[in-house]
């Protein structure tokens, strides 16, 4: 009886850390650290083109931007570190 | 034992109950399987999760008689008790709910609202991006998925202590009928 208990909490832990290092939405291949543009630049780019900013992470080898668009819409956007360009995904551009 | 089996056995999860019961489950089973990336999908299974939920909550207060929170949620005395109980075993079958089985639905309802709740908050133009309430979202996730697996392991080991298969008893509603020292 204690086996199966066992066995179950064993596989259940397995099963929770292969899983939570999954990546989100987007990877990019991105290189060193040293050839990435500052978050700044691209915080400053969007900014620009009337982007309200919350938050930029790293995820996956991008930059995860959260914002509002000019619109004012909730955006989630990936963007290349070196190359600032969008990287597409299923969340934008819809 | 010819005279036992003979005996009819007792109805004791009402299909509101069961459909509850496995609703949560596929709609708990798919929100953790799209959760990268979110989505859509993810949010709804989120939602859907929360209404049952809550149903169950309300079913728990003018439900059939096993289904009542009131029936089967003990003080924390009687709860020990029975723990200490199982440790010698020697604790008495519960027809309904057991204590320590009754604590854990209290979590789980619990735990499955604080998870939506905090996944519906990042979904708002006040949350949104906001890093305290995606890492909270992610541990109340976390706590999730480890009741869960309590829950199946309380399920599994209680079931191999009264020789009797609470898994389908939750798919056909019925158990084996109440002996004497049997808690009804």
């Amino acid at each position: 009886m204690k086996f199966t208990v066992i066995a179950a909490l064993s596989a259940a832990a397995l099963f929770g850390v292969a899983t939570s290092h999954a990546t989100g939405l987007a990877t990019c291949d991105s290189g060193p650290r040293e050839t990435w543009q500052p978050q700044e630049r691209l915080e400053k780019m969007l900014s620009e083109r009337g982007w309200k900013i919350r938050r930029i992470k790293e995820d996956g080898g991008c930059y995860e931007v959260y914002a509002f668009d000019g619109k004012g819409d909730r955006v989630e956007a990936y963007f290349h570190p070196t190359t600032l360009d969008l990287v597409p995904t299923s969340r934008y551009p819809r | 034992m010819k005279r036992e089996q003979a005996r009819p056995s007792v109805r004791v999860w009402d299909p509101f109950v069961r459909i509850a019961h496995w609703t949560l489950v596929l709609t708990v089973a798919g929100a953790w399987l799209t959760q990268v990336g979110g989505g859509r999908w993810h949010e709804w299974l989120g939602y859907a999760a929360l209404a049952v939920v809550i149903a169950r909550v309300a079913w728990g207060r003018i439900g059939s008689s096993y289904a009542r929170f009131g029936r089967f949620v003990r003080s924390p005395a009687a709860t020990l008790h029975y723990a200490q109980q199982v440790m010698r075993h020697a604790e008495p079958r519960h027809i309904g709910h057991n204590p320590l089985g009754a604590y854990m639905i209290v979590l789980l309802v619990l735990t499955v609202i604080l998870v939506s709740a905090t996944g519906w908050l990042y979904t708002t133009d006040a949350f949104w991006g906001i890093k305290w309430v995606e890492d909270l979202h992610q541990a109340v996730s976390d706590v999730l998925v480890a009741l869960v697996t309590l829950h199946v392991a309380g399920v599994v080991f209680t079931s191999f202590r009264q020789r009797e298969n609470l898994v389908g008893a939750m798919l056909h509603g019925a158990k084996r009928p109440p002996d004497d020292r049997d808690v009804e």
